[in-house]
């Protein structure tokens, strides 16, 4: 099928110290995914991401000061060190009125005492961040490679809420992975999104497969491809039968993601700004120890944006670093794996690396913040940006004071740039937050023990 | 928060590793092997079995591209696959509990696409598979081809339904040209979940309500998976369809067939990469400025020693499994035998059998370069973390992690001394926060001192001779090799090895159950000197392996 392309008109400017060309939105009657006008969707765009890294940040425990909780001003805050990459840049830019900093927040859910060593591990962090939950108990055997969160991740909560999305979106969401780095060889560790217990939402690992996904010019036997996958879903129905509960919801969700894969080979592409390939010497992937992080970052940010503007999706996450991953941070110098620097006590250089994450955050956000959204302002005005990590000081995962910035502002539902101190406050007031900018009518979220009422109010308009 | 007060660390500590082992398993990953202490018949003490629900696995990625390559035949390009996730070490565990993500069934789309036009580019090649030129799409030998390849495909036989649906699909997509639609079609056939998903429901048995038996189709699969890692051959079909899979003389021959097939031995192999987590040499992570000699290539080489091992053990000399925890001979190539300070032959290409001298420290799994660097830090080795696999992998125990809260990293003191890492990991001892679970995993792990993060010899640390003792419950010895020698004779051993290849045939953990099953699974084991092909021949042959619940739909 050709492939439509949009006016494209082009915006220079000077963007993250180099030249870049930005797309303008697309026209107001242009159509979304579905070949509908947005004009008839109820309500603003409003969208939702994350960007995770792992390990926490450089530790204030243990005679170190504390150099990532910020500076309250009366009109907002001052970047504590590992924050400074979201003030002021070179050009003297800051995104702190972008930005609102939480500290002092913890998760509330509670340990069940077997097996034993539940209130340790990557596992917990990363699920009371990412879904408002403990994991389950099963996945505390270390060897065993588990990541057993105990139901879906916030991010699929949100999009498949049914106020969320006014019509179905070309992709219900975009999952990316930056680091090639993983935790040992664990198989789990590879995703952060979850639409329930076992089933992950596996992310885009390259820059071609993301570009791929969202703009290649399609082959010409797509019509024979999709029509071919209506035998594939006739054999899947002739199975479910026959299977008992648990498989047929298995199976339930591989039928529906033949028929997303069918609705993608057969329906209109969305007329978007058209991005050429990404490309850059040596590619961007590297190998383990030599990963050329920011620049990936950069390249997939980009995409990401343009496929937001285009609203082919309203929800993603970053993940720029896996739950306690190895990942070699080169451009600080490190050598070996931040897992084993924090393990280390190697405070220099996790330091160096959690700034570094930081600059990431920050290029993330400069793209977002410069691309232009539909009805006006920029797709980070639109958007709900979580970020955050599994744990606060990494050396020894402790998860008070537990790092939590939220970006951008929410279609005018979020007020940025503040830093407020929640000491001992209950982490998943967060989500709750996060939902409520969103939109979506919920008045309490959190489990086990994690349950809260109380969305940071300072923080919604 | 700093550190947990003394007192609650020391609780959790107590209860984590003083409460598990001699206990009765109360948790999927605890240990049958400890349960039975004092050497009674286990047959005595065991719960009555009954068979354990069904599982739904989808194909690993392994599985996928054996089958596809016995499928279409091999020389297929390379297809990019979602990596398969290995909870409890299987990745087949994984495929079972895993729903397929969006991304999974993409690859799958994808790599049907390409494999069938590759298999259908050459105009030999695709007359050879389907076994004529078709005159149209749905012309008769398209109906047959359908018929031989949806049988070993799906591993059973397509219904009449199922062939004119597939032949129909080939005509409406055929519409042009007869080879395309018999191209499309077969896409179709990779895609279907009848061949994604090992379908295996069994068939009620009579006289035994809740139980059902696999049947003989489901049977020539469940064999193929676990001895091939791929889908049956059509002899092993034909088998199915005369009744051979049903009797117990006969399966065991048939079991016997297939373990004479190249397919056991990558079968086999694969199976001691996921049991000893070999697959973490792929990517390994190794600081360069310590270990600039680490590469990919070095990386693969310590994993095929191991498999070379192994292989030698179970197929060439079908000898006592136990062998490869005392060898004293292994397989090395250029690279490892540079890094192990050993000649090879000169003029050898690739591996070569290289007896181990008695100097050299080195004979048993445990001094191959893949243990030592799996079961150490990026940038240091770790008693604990070997003393840990021993007890977890090879002996199937449990040990939990570290209480909350607690720095894990070992001050180097302040007395202007270097110290050793065995100084530093006293405090391990000395804290009674920690000594509950490291007393049992840093004896054991210190006997492996002898040995760097990367599997080189070493004689001296920190400025001083090492010194490699080790105690595995009160029994002491010297270096890693020896340590081998203590594990060859280990009772435990034995018993987790079959455990652990119960896990990987049967895609899930073992039930309470199954104790029984497990427990003539070791005796068996032992009856036949602990060679592993026979083992595999009676795990298929276990009522374990050939029943499964009836579930009541």
């Amino acid at each position: 099928m050709a492939r439509t392309l949009s006016r494209r008109t082009l915006l220079r400017g000077v963007f993250g110290g180099s030249l870049v060309s930005l797309a303008l939105p697309p026209l107001e009657a242009m159509l979304n995914s579905h070949g509908e006008a947005w004009a008839d969707e109820p309500g603003p765009i409003r969208r939702y991401g994350v960007f995770f890294w792992g390990n926490g940040y450089a530790w204030n425990t243990r005679g170190r000061a504390d150099r990532w909780t910020p500076t309250s001003t009366p009109l907002g805050w001052t970047p504590s060190e590992q924050l400074a990459p979201l003030g002021p840049d070179a050009a003297g830019r800051s995104m702190t009125d972008r930005v609102s900093v939480i500290t002092g927040l913890e998760p509330k859910t509670d340990i069940p005492a077997t097996p034993g060593g539940q209130g340790d591990g990557h596992m917990r962090g990363v699920a009371v961040a990412l879904s408002g939950d403990r994991p389950r108990s099963e996945g505390f055997h270390h060897p065993d490679h588990i990541f057993a969160l105990n139901r879906p991740t916030l991010d699929q909560v949100i999009a498949r809420h049914p106020r969320f999305y006014g019509t179905t979106p070309r992709f219900r969401s975009l999952e990316l992975s930056v680091s090639n780095n993983r935790f040992h060889d664990y198989g789990t560790w590879t995703a952060i999104s979850y639409n329930d217990q076992e089933s992950q939402n596996l992310p885009i690992r390259s820059v071609d497969a993301l570009f791929d996904q969202l703009f290649a010019v399609r082959s010409d036997d797509t019509t024979d491809r999709a029509l071919l996958l209506d035998a594939v879903a006739d054999d899947a129905r002739r199975l479910q039968g026959l299977l008992g509960a648990r498989d047929r919801q298995r199976l339930d969700a591989h039928l529906e993601h033949v028929r997303t894969l069918q609705r993608e080979l057969t329906d209109a592409q969305a007329a978007c700004q058209m991005p050429s390939r990404p490309g850059r010497a040596g590619g961007f992937d590297g190998t383990a120890g030599n990963e050329a992080l920011l620049d990936k970052v950069d390249a997939m940010a980009r995409l990401l944006a343009l496929a937001l503007q285009c609203d082919m999706t309203r929800v993603f996450t970053m993940m720029f670093t896996g739950p306690g991953s190895q990942t070699v941070f080169r451009d600080v110098g490190a050598t070996t794996g931040l897992h084993q620097l924090c393990h280390d006590e190697n405070w220099e250089l996790s330091r160096r690396a959690t700034i570094y994450s930081m600059q990431c955050f920050r290029r993330l956000l400069d793209i977002l913040a410069a691309t232009p959204d539909v009805g006006g302002g920029s797709v980070l005005d639109h958007t709900v940006l979580l970020g955050t990590s599994e744990f606060s000081a990494g050396d020894v995962h402790e998860v008070g004071n537990f790092p939590v910035l939220l970006a951008g502002g929410g279609s005018g539902a979020l007020r940025p740039g503040a830093h407020i101190h929640m000491p001992d406050g209950n982490l998943a007031s967060v989500h709750l937050t996060i939902q409520q900018a969103l939109g979506l009518g919920v008045d309490a979220f959190g489990f086990n023990g994690g349950q809260t009422r109380d969305a940071i109010s300072q923080l919604l308009r | 928060m700093q550190t947990l007060p003394r007192c609650l660390a020391l609780a959790a500590a107590l209860l984590g590793c003083n409460g598990v082992v001699g206990d009765r398993p109360t948790s999927p990953g605890a240990n049958t092997a400890t349960a039975r202490a004092g050497n009674e018949h286990p047959s005595a003490v065991l719960p009555t079995f009954a068979p354990a629900g069904p599982v739904l696995a989808t194909l690993t990625t392994t599985q996928y591209r054996n089958a596809v390559s016995d499928l279409l035949g091999s020389g297929l390009p390379d297809v990019a696959l979602e990596p398969d996730t290995n909870p409890y070490l299987f990745t087949a565990i994984g495929a079972a509990r895993s729903t397929a993500a969006e991304r999974t069934v993409r690859a799958w789309e994808t790599a049907a696409h390409r494999l069938t036009e590759a298999a259908f580019a050459v105009p030999e090649r695709r007359v050879a598979l389907v076994g004529c030129t078709p005159t149209a799409p749905d012309a008769p030998c398209v109906r047959a081809y359908f018929e031989r390849f949806l049988r070993r495909a799906w591993r059973r036989p397509a219904t009449v339904e199922e062939l004119d649906r597939f032949v129909a699909l080939s005509r409406r997509l055929g519409a042009r040209d007869a080879w395309t639609g018999v191209r499309y079609a077969t896409a179709a056939a990779l895609q279907s979940p009848s061949f994604l998903y090992r379908v295996e429901l069994g068939a009620p048995l009579a006289g035994k309500p809740g139980r059902r038996r696999y049947t003989a189709y489901e049977m020539a699969s469940r064999l193929a998976f676990t001895l091939w890692n791929s889908v049956p051959d059509d002899a092993l079909l034909d088998a199915a369809a005369r009744g051979a899979l049903d009797r117990d003389d006969t399966l065991r021959t048939e079991a016997r067939r297939l373990l004479r097939n190249p397919r056991a031995r990558s079968a086999v192999r694969a199976f001691f990469v996921q049991y000893l987590g070999l697959g973490a040499l792929d990517g390994l992570a190794r600081d360069p400025t310590l270990y600039p000699e680490v590469t990919p290539a070095l990386a693969a080489s310590m994993r095929e020693e191991v498999e070379r091992l192994v292989e030698d053990v179970v197929f060439t000399h079908d000898g006592d499994f136990r062998a490869v925890f005392s060898s004293t001979s292994t397989f090395l190539d250029a690279r490892l035998a540079g890094l192990y300070g050993l000649a090879i032959p000169p003029g050898a290409e690739g591996f070569t059998r290289i007896d181990l001298p008695l100097d050299s420290g080195r004979g048993s799994l445990l001094t191959t370069a893949a243990i030592l660097a799996v079961t150490a830090h990026p940038n240091a080795t770790s008693p604990t973390a070997r003393g840990r696999y021993i007890r977890e992998r090879l002996l199937c125990e449990r040990v939990p992690d570290p209480p909350m809260n607690v720095p894990l990293n070992l001050e180097a003191g302040d007395s202007g001394v270097r110290p050793t890492l065995r100084d530093r990991l006293e405090r391990h001892r000395r804290d009674p926060a920690c000594a509950g679970c490291h007393s049992r995993t840093d004896p054991v792990g210190l006997g492996f001192e002898d040995f760097d993060a990367i599997g080189r010899r070493r004689t001296m640390e920190s400025g001083r001779p090492v010194d490699a003792r080790g105690d595995l419950d009160g029994v002491t010895f010297v270096g890693a090799r020896a340590l081998g020698e203590i594990l060859a004779r280990d009772p435990r051993v034995a018993a987790c090895v079959v455990r652990q290849v119960y896990r990987f045939a049967t895609a899930r953990l073992e039930t309470d159950a199954e104790a029984g099953v497990l427990a003539d699974l070791e005796e068996r084991f032992a009856a036949r000197n602990y060679r592993f092909l026979e083992l595999l021949v009676e795990l298929v042959a276990s009522e374990g392996f050939r029943t499964v619940a009836d579930e009541g739909r």
